[in-house]
């Protein structure tokens, strides 16, 4: 049977993530993927994510208060995006009060805990509530973040095979690029700083991110990637959290297909994988038919002397290798030994330095630049005046 | 090796110095005359005091020793009240009823309700606060003035942001704009010694601490920034461990904060302009020892930081006070008396401090996480165990918890209690009305302290393998030790492990909640509040961005932010200025 998933979140203005930590830990210990999205995030984050996660119900830990509004919204969102479908949930201490859970039952709430509920009252819900996929009444648009995320749920579920896209005559070529490297060397922060220099280059253009986290105890997953991601929050982005189900090598069983079938739809200008945070025996990206357009190994300074290095196979096969977290001590000597080595090799690997955690980052700039040539990303300012917001 | 190193090492070459001091003073006669004189000197010059039923006792107690190794030990390790190191207490006379010295105490006429009571409020629009404001200060001469902000104003949202409507004034109060800092404080004389404010917000702390300026001038005129007193939170550290409440990355976030820092250091002399809390890594599931460890190498790491800037921390030293949690755990008997030793320590012989800057200004508040829903009124009785123990602290000023804080901002009813809960203590009860330390010096809370300050050095020396307070940050090393303490402890509590009365001991299957009046903020006012803001936009149109744009350029050039800060409030909402800085600077990157 396959795993259920969920997504978890905190409301925007909240930061009490506390509770909803404990919570993941528990379910995921019981078998759940959970897909966590986070403190702080808005309706339309929410929704956005459950939608294109295909996760069977959304959970909500609010304690700032205006929860009613809030689940109120998410309802509304769900609606407006076709997700009518998954399910909400939450509980907020003793801050909910029984008036207010029975008006969020009205609204169409699912579950509200109360102060007191046990972990085990919880997990046991959702595992009993959530069991089987709740039927979906409508057929969404082939094209819709719906449609694609029922389909890769089927392909992760092991039920089709990928060639039933709904690719309709766009010349479009979808780039793939795959992002690998050890825990810890940020690739989830550079690939978000990707994705706003992409956004700020196109307009109307979508990105599609392949995102794997490792399966812990069997089963049971906490898909977080989302989490830390600020730019990636956006309607022209698609994310897809996998959880490696007890697949070593740092992606999933399913990641060829799920990408083959991405690219096929011809909806995106570029798919981006991001491997788990392991695997230096070799680069996971050996798939049998897809070929991606460039491999990119993320690492940080420390990560080994040069002794350890000649063992890093990874280093001779990846064609872009980024060394990231520049401002910490030793990135230079890893630049020079990395730039040893690779001068062995043959086939014109490019080596970079970024510090994809600083705002604007030069380093970024230019490896933006080999994903998407002539691609020059506007500033902010620039970016600004184009975009509406409200404040 | 980092700063915090050099704290560890000096914490350990105090240890030896102790003992090597014990053992000459054993050895020498000349110099165990010295010591005993002095112990006969401090003991004839304390005073003496009478209490309501006739019993004469002196004003502080001295334990009973009178061999010249045991006395060295105990002055050099514990010290007495105000001397080095600072274990006892801060200040000479904490609490007396005879006392007054630091401001925290009765002043004596015993005519003074409800010090060193501070009470947390905020709810609903600024002047609903303001109403609560009056109502808590009512008795009190001095006013202590304690603002909760709501979430859209933590985390710099304007009112008007999708998605936050129903988020306007709850939890706290509504702040958009300088005119509704000037309803929030409005009927207190800001210019007043005796009145003081403070503000629990981090992440656009310099904004608001620049709307607070900008609103204090219009009443008062310019003239009124040097007096202006209070704290202002402005902990970036702990928000990025903790709190979640951060908004823009790191390192421009240390720099407003530093900006903010000189500004105070030199126009503000009444002002502090940090609060470096702990309360919230407790809150977020910390044991004592890791708060107690993460706070204090916050601390040293704002000290680093600071003189790394060219500060003189002579100048800002002083200026920094600390914010803790205390709960019901063994710990607490002696957590804050260690946390001023070990802050002593590190800031004289690592960062050459003066006296002022050595001494560890505490502000305690009780547990919230200790609180529970069911059977609430319990809250009470663990409330008041825990002032108890903050007192034992020696604590320079306290907030109590009402007992209906799980389900509410606090009613009037529970707020009123928590405050006379300190008052009993202190002004009702014999227990430190009439010494400072009747509750010291037990052989209890000597081991207490002792392993205490053994988990603190060893939580110093992994922080330090990760490169320093930075660097754990970045390897999320504080969060993942906080979030796993917080999972154990909810498996106790589920366990059965650790007894929680009234939910998992001495249950019944009564329905205890609550027949409380919850503190909600109506429609119609989250409207005007919104209707406010938006008038603000309209009568700033003009210049809004042109002010922007001025402090786009100071940001930019390096400037000081937080004296452009205090121009821009003029015509500039919350949101509008973290809208442009975020622009600037990046927003900062959530960690989980």
């Amino acid at each position: 049977m396959e795993p259920i998933r969920i997504l978890t979140a905190v409301p925007i203005c909240d930061g009490h993530d506390s509770a909803i930590n404990t919570i993941n830990l528990e379910l995921i210990r019981h078998g759940i993927e959970v897909v966590y999205l986070g403190y702080h995030r808005s309706a339309d984050d929410i929704v956005r994510a459950a939608v294109q996660e295909d996760v069977r119900a959304i959970g909500i830990s609010s304690y700032n208060g205006g929860h009613v509004e809030f689940f109120s919204e998410i309802l509304s969102e769900l609606r407006a995006r076709n997700g009518q479908h998954i399910k909400l949930f939450g509980g907020g201490g003793a801050t909910i009060t029984k008036a207010d859970a029975e008006q969020m039952y009205e609204y169409g709430v699912d579950q509200i805990f109360f102060a007191g509920t046990s972990l085990g009252e919880m997990v046991d819900y959702v595992q009993r509530r959530f069991a089987a996929p709740v039927a979906q009444e409508e057929l969404a648009a082939p094209r819709s973040d719906r449609a694609l995320a029922a389909m890769l749920t089927r392909i992760e579920n092991g039920g089709t095979h990928s060639n039933s896209a709904g690719s309709i005559g766009d010349a479009r070529k979808t780039k793939s690029f795959g992002f690998t490297g050890p825990g810890g060397a940020g690739k989830t922060t550079l690939i978000d700083e990707l994705v706003i220099r992409f956004l700020r280059h196109s307009s109307g253009q979508r990105v599609a991110i392949l995102s794997h986290d490792p399966s812990v105890l069997r089963l049971g997953a906490l898909l977080g990637d989302r989490a830390t991601m600020i730019y990636s929050q956006n309607d022209r982005v698609f994310i897809r959290s996998m959880a490696t189900r007890g697949q070593t090598g740092g992606v999933s069983l399913v990641t060829e297909q799920s990408l083959k079938f991405l690219a096929g739809t011809k909806i995106f200008d570029a798919i981006l994988v991001e491997t788990v945070g392991t695997g230096q025996e070799a680069l996971p990206f050996e798939f049998s038919e897809v070929r991606l357009d460039a491999s990119f190994l993320v690492m940080p300074p420390d990560y080994g002397s040069r002794l350890q290095l000649h063992k890093i196979a990874m280093l001779d096969a990846a064609d872009v290798i980024v060394v990231n977290k520049s401002d910490l001590r030793g990135a230079r000597t890893a630049v020079a030994e990395i730039e040893a080595r690779i001068g062995l090799s043959r086939h014109g690997q490019r080596l970079f330095r970024t510090q994809a955690n600083r705002h604007d980052d030069p380093g970024v700039d230019q490896l933006f630049e080999v994903l998407f040539p002539g691609g020059k990303s506007k500033s902010a300012v620039e970016y600004r005046s184009a975009t509406h917001h409200s404040f | 090796m980092t700063s915090l190193g050099q704290v560890v090492q000096s914490v350990r070459k105090y240890r030896n110095f102790v003992q090597a001091e014990v053992k000459r003073v054993r050895n020498d006669p000349k110099a165990a005359e010295e010591v005993l004189n002095r112990w006969h000197e401090i003991g004839s010059k304390i005073g003496t005091t009478e209490t309501p039923t006739g019993i004469k006792l002196p004003t502080l107690a001295l334990p009973e020793i009178d061999e010249p190794g045991a006395i060295t030990r105990f002055l050099l390790d514990e010290g007495l009240p105000g001397e080095f190191p600072y274990l006892s207490a801060a200040y000479s006379e904490q609490y007396l009823a005879s006392g007054g010295g630091n401001g925290s105490a009765t002043d004596g006429n015993g005519n003074q309700a409800e010090e060193p009571t501070r009470l947390f409020a905020g709810l609903g629009l600024p002047e609903d606060t303001n109403a609560r404001f009056h109502y808590l200060s009512r008795n009190q001469q001095s006013k202590r003035l304690s603002t909760a902000f709501d979430g859209p104003t933590l985390y710099g949202v304007g009112a008007g942001a999708r998605g936050v409507f129903g988020k306007i004034g709850e939890g706290g109060v509504a702040v958009d704009t300088v005119d509704d800092i000037e309803r929030l404080y409005a009927g207190f004389s800001l210019d007043q010694p005796r009145v003081s404010v403070s503000m629990t917000i981090s992440g656009p702390a310099p904004i608001l601490l620049a709307m607070y300026i900008a609103a204090a001038k219009r009443r008062f005129g310019p003239g009124v920034v040097p007096k202006l007193r209070g704290t202002i939170q402005a902990d970036v550290l702990k928000e990025v461990q903790a709190q979640n409440e951060l908004i823009f990355p790191i390192e421009p976030s240390m720099r407003f904060l530093a900006d903010m820092v000189d500004f105070c250091a030199q126009e503000m002399p009444r002002w502090y302009p940090i609060s470096i809390s702990g309360y919230h890594i407790a809150e977020a599931g910390a044991t004592p020892v890791q708060q107690a460890a993460y706070t204090l190498s916050n601390g040293f790491a704002y000290v680093d930081y600071f003189q790394q800037r060219g500060m003189s921390v002579d100048v800002f030293g002083p200026r920094l006070s600390f914010f803790l949690d205390c709960g019901l755990d063994i710990e607490y008997v002696a957590l804050a008396r260690v946390c001023r030793k070990i802050w002593a320590l590190g800031m004289r012989d690592v960062f050459g401090a003066n006296e002022r800057a050595q001494k560890l200004k505490l502000h305690t508040q009780t547990s919230g996480r200790s609180l529970v829903a069911a059977d609430w009124k319990n809250n009470l009785t663990r409330t008041a165990i825990e002032l108890v123990l903050a007192c034992m602290n020696a604590t320079n000023s306290c907030h109590s918890n009402a007992a209906d804080e799980p389900f509410t901002t606090p009613s009037e009813e529970y707020a009123r209690y928590a405050a006379h809960a300190q008052a009993i203590l202190l002004e009702e009860s014999g227990l430190f009305r009439h010494m400072m330390n009747t509750l010291a010096g037990s052989p209890g809370m000597r081991v207490v302290a002792d392993a205490v300050e053994k988990g603190i050095l060893e939580e110093f020396e992994v922080i330090e393998e990760q490169g320093g307070v930075l660097g754990a940050v970045e390897r999320r090393y504080q969060r993942s030790q906080i979030q796993a303490a917080a999972h154990l402890l909810e498996s106790q509590i589920s366990s059965g492990e650790r007894s929680i009365i009234g939910l998992n001991r001495y249950t019944d299957d009564e329905n205890r909640w609550p027949n409380l009046e919850m503190i909600r903020t109506p429609r119609e006012k989250k409207q005007l509040h919104l209707d406010r803001l938006l008038e603000f936009h309209r009568q700033h149109a003009d210049l809004s961005e042109k002010s922007l744009d001025r402090l786009t350029k100071v940001v930019e050039s390096s400037g000081n932010v937080f004296t452009e800060l205090t121009n821009t409030v003029e015509h500039c909402s919350l949101g509008q200025i973290t809208n442009r800085l975020t622009e600037v600077v990046g927003k900062f990157r959530p960690m989980v």
